[in-house]
């Protein structure tokens, strides 16, 4: 299935070393064996059949003017430069903690992506309207392998909202996907992640990012679907001054779960970051979050922090936190909180005394604690759609 | 700019003290089932004792080393005496202790501690007790407290309806070899509605080079009794790595009321992988005070099952790692019946490429509803050599509780210490007073000789920081 065969066929048609990096990623992903997510009792997962995604995932709009943006699938001309970019990720950064999704599901990507897109802001380009990618899953395309690389060149300015998603509520796809992001000197960028996969399918998802001098870099990854869905968001912040943020929110009910992993890697002096993360368990959902700090020695003058709440709506939910902070230089403020329980009784109760329901005033206390960070999402369409589909589930 | 805190080391040299080896018997190198016969042959024990310890050795041959947290592929488990006696019969008068025996106990403090007011005293010297004492109004409450060799045999009963049942050899490889080759320890059996106003202490250390000490501790407190149980630890210095897996088991019945302290300050050779556990029923309360000093490695997690409702823990920790030291450390709290609550309160400092490592655990189970608990961890790092991390998992398996947490890391405030000084006072003592502040939660919950000595080690490191 995932063999030779499939990566020739994969390579015919495409440039030349984006395809030599195809074979050799092959050649990794052949010799991993896959690692397990105990915590949430995923084992021995089985990856289904390949099968192309033949949709198009672009919004097109006047953006593509300003902007490079190639997929990584075609024939590219500027193929060098998208290798170069791609070699800064090749040393490893860290030692400490977790180092993306499981090398063997990142070697799958690499060697078997059937979308992805790169996208680069040239030097000075600040872009008003926010770029959008919608990969959308369904009988047809049941599987969704994709490998972006995002660039922000220096002091440019640019947001990017990727939407997964699935009308189906039957189908059983999955995603495995990798996304890569340089942020230059000065530069900001902002990304919005949202998943809302149906509950039969299956979501992992890779984001690794290298954050320059006085680079900034936002994420706002909001997981709302999947059965099973596990991502890792690890950034590095490689220079002085290097900001970045994660703003997460998830939704988890029935029987989902979900493995979540953050992380901030300080190398560069005054480099900041801020991981937030927000969530809501119900019914028998199980979810882990993992916050990593990570202090490395040099990042003098260096601050993180790291905040979760979670609200547990049944007593069947399981969660699990992990917050972890790693410290090898001394000069450097480093916090973290974790803040779990229940919704306040007694404000469910000025609530239900003002007439509402009791799940009206559950609902609206998600909300009142979700929508700081669904403020964030720049599109407004998009924002209404996902505060809906918050509230079906919260209903149901 | 900045200027760093230079801070100097403890004056160990009270501490390193070593006499001359003597002994009676020694166990010969290496571990095999006639090693453990012959232990249990000299100590006289019952036949199910010796049949434990074998079962235990199986597990241990069959048990991996931990793979996470320390390196201790330094320890040579084949190299290691389990078992030495010290050249003494168990004494309850102090007077006839060997003299030599004395002079190192003198040197730390133990019979002064006693006349002062101490209840008992059963310092371990190597891995059996020596000396015992216990004030007569105790014996006549029907407290008891003596060795565990002897309660084996005297109170063999109760020692078998507990004795490793909470900390099982199925548990770790070290918690199975401590079963294989426990010896000496502590035994505290307190009678319903007994108050023990008076703290019972246990101090001992290691004395024979390359032997392990894997003394086991039991104590039971029956409903509505209430005790304070101390123990601490000083080893001399020696070239061969030594290794200390103790167990200490604590079952702590409906309304008792249990207070742990331990300061551990071993030789910088030690390996510590000590295994606490206590078991709180209904309205009982377990309150850990935990000071980690010494030591090259530790690994140590006491861990509180709270298994009645309304139980309580509470875990106040202090972790200093210097040179040379990787102290793992941390609590762990198990919250398995309704409105349970618990406090941890974690502060740890690390200086000239010291490594600390709070690692904890937090759970409640699905019918642990109301439970609340919280947790607090600081570290303060002197120099940039060091290491500092954090690692407290968190596991909620309902809804109904109420779980907080928070961790910090960083080095002494500027702005503190430089308020401080607008204030007239020096720079050197600015950062004193703030170690000092640093650690003043941990060392108010220590009885005073204890705080005594906790100030003391951390006066002698900052005077240091002068110039």
């Amino acid at each position: 299935m995932y063999n030779k065969n499939l990566v020739d066929n994969l390579t015919t048609g495409q440039s030349k070393l984006l395809s030599s990096r195809r074979k050799e990623s092959y050649e990794i992903y052949e010799n991993l064996t896959k690692g397990d997510y105990k915590r949430i009792n995923l084992f021995d997962y089985q990856f289904p059949e390949y099968s192309p995604y033949n949709k198009e995932y672009l919004k097109e709009k006047k953006w593509q003017q300003e902007l490079m943006i190639k997929k990584m699938t075609d024939n590219l001309n500027n193929e060098e430069e998208i290798i170069n970019y791609l070699d800064q990720f090749k040393d490893k950064k860290v030692k400490k903690g977790n180092q993306g999704l499981d090398p063997k599901y990142l070697a799958m990507v690499e060697a078997f992506y059937n979308t992805g897109l790169f996208i680069k802001a040239p030097q000075n380009v600040e872009l008003k309207v926010p770029v959008e990618i919608f990969y959308e899953l369904d009988q047809e395309n049941p599987v969704l392998i994709d490998n972006n690389l995002i660039v922000a060149e220096e002091n440019s300015n640019l947001t990017i909202v990727i939407d997964y998603r699935m009308q189906d509520q039957n189908l059983k796809a999955f995603h495995n996907g990798l996304t890569r992001v340089i942020v230059k000197e000065n530069a900001v960028l902002n990304i919005v992640k949202v998943q809302r996969f149906n509950d039969q399918s299956d979501n992992f998802d890779s984001n690794i990012s290298l954050v320059s001098n006085q680079g900034e870099l936002n994420w706002i990854p909001i997981e709302l679907g999947a059965k099973n869905s596990v991502t890792n968001n690890e950034n590095t912040l490689i220079a002085d001054g290097s900001r970045a943020s994660i703003s997460s929110v998830y939704f988890a009910d029935g029987e989902r779960k979900l493995d979540l992993g953050f992380k901030m890697n300080h190398q560069g002096r005054h480099s900041s970051s801020e991981i937030e993360s927000k969530g809501v368990l119900k019914d028998k959902a199980q979810k882990v979050f993992r916050g990593d700090l990570y202090f490395q020695k040099g990042a003098g003058q260096a601050k993180g922090s790291e905040r979760e709440e979670v609200l547990l709506l049944d007593k069947t939910v399981d969660s699990d936190s992990i917050p972890a902070l790693f410290s090898e230089e001394d000069n450097v403020e480093g916090e973290h909180a974790v803040s779990a329980g229940q919704i306040d009784e007694q404000r469910l109760f000025y609530l239900m005394s003002r007439g509402m329901t009791k799940a009206e005033a559950k609902q609206l206390m998600v909300e009142a604690s979700f929508n700081p960070i669904f403020d964030k999402i720049p599109l407004n369409d998009l924002k209404g759609s996902v505060i809906n589909d918050v509230k079906t589930r919260i209903r149901s | 700019m900045s200027e760093k805190t230079e801070v100097k080391d403890v004056d160990r040299s009270l501490h390193d003290e070593k006499n001359e080896e003597k002994h009676r018997y020694k166990a010969q190198k290496g571990l095999t089932p006639e090693v453990i016969r012959e232990i249990s042959r000299e100590k006289n024990e019952p036949e199910w004792m010796l049949e434990f310890r074998l079962k235990a050795l199986k597990i241990y041959q069959n048990k991996e080393v931990p793979t996470w947290g320390a390196d201790i592929s330094d320890l040579d488990m084949d190299n290691i005496i389990t078992y030495v006696r010290p050249d003494a019969d168990l004494e309850s008068d102090w007077d006839q202790v060997p003299e030599e025996i004395k002079n190192t106990f003198d040197a730390l403090g133990i019979p002064e501690a006693e006349k002062e007011s101490l209840a008992g005293v059963g310092a371990q010297y190597d891995s059996e007790v020596v000396y015992h004492n216990l004030k007569e109004e105790l014996v006549e409450q029907g407290v008891i407290y003596m060795d565990m060799e002897n309660a084996v045999k005297e109170h063999e009963e109760i020692v078998r309806e507990h004795f490793m049942k909470l900390i099982t050899p199925n548990d770790h490889k070290f918690s199975a070899l401590h079963g294989a080759v426990w010896s000496g320890g502590s035994f505290v059996y307190v009678p319903a509605g007994v108050d023990v106003d008076i703290p019972l202490q246990s101090y001992f250390r290691q004395n024979a080079p390359g032997s392990g000490q894997f003394e086991h501790t039991l104590i039971i407190l029956e409903e509505g009794a209430n005790a304070h149980f101390i123990e601490g630890c000083s080893a001399p210095k020696y070239s061969v790595n030594n290794l200390h897996a103790g167990a200490v088991e604590l079952f702590v019945n409906k309304g008792a009321k249990l207070r742990y302290s331990t300061i551990e300050n071993w030789s910088r050779n030690m390996y510590n992988l000590n295994t606490k556990r206590a078991l709180v029923d209904e309205d009982g309360v377990i309150e850990w005070v935990s000071g980690s000093f010494g030591s090259k490695v530790s690994m140590l997690y006491p861990m509180s099952i709270l298994k009645g409702a309304r139980a309580r823990a509470e875990f106040t920790g202090v972790t200093f790692a210097a040179e040379g030291q990787y102290l793992d450390t941390g609590a762990q709290v198990i919250h398995a019946a309704p409105n349970t609550t618990s406090t941890v309160n974690s502060r740890s400092i690390a200086k000239d490429g010291g490594h600390a490592y709070y690692r904890g655990l937090l759970k409640a189970t699905d019918n642990a509803h109301g439970a609340k608990a919280s947790v607090s961890c600081e570290s303060l790092m002197l120099d940039n050599e060091s290491k500092s991390d954090t690692l407290p998992i968190m596991k909620l398996q309902t809804d109904d509780i109420d779980i907080g947490h928070e961790a910090k890391v960083g080095r002494i405030s500027e702005e503190a210490v430089f308020y401080l000084m607008s204030r007239g006072i020096s720079e050197e003592e600015a950062k004193a007073m703030i170690v000092r502040g640093f650690v003043e939660p941990i060392a108010n919950e220590l009885p005073l000789e204890y705080a005594v000595e906790l100030n003391n080690l951390i006066n002698l490191e900052l005077e240091g920081t002068i110039g």
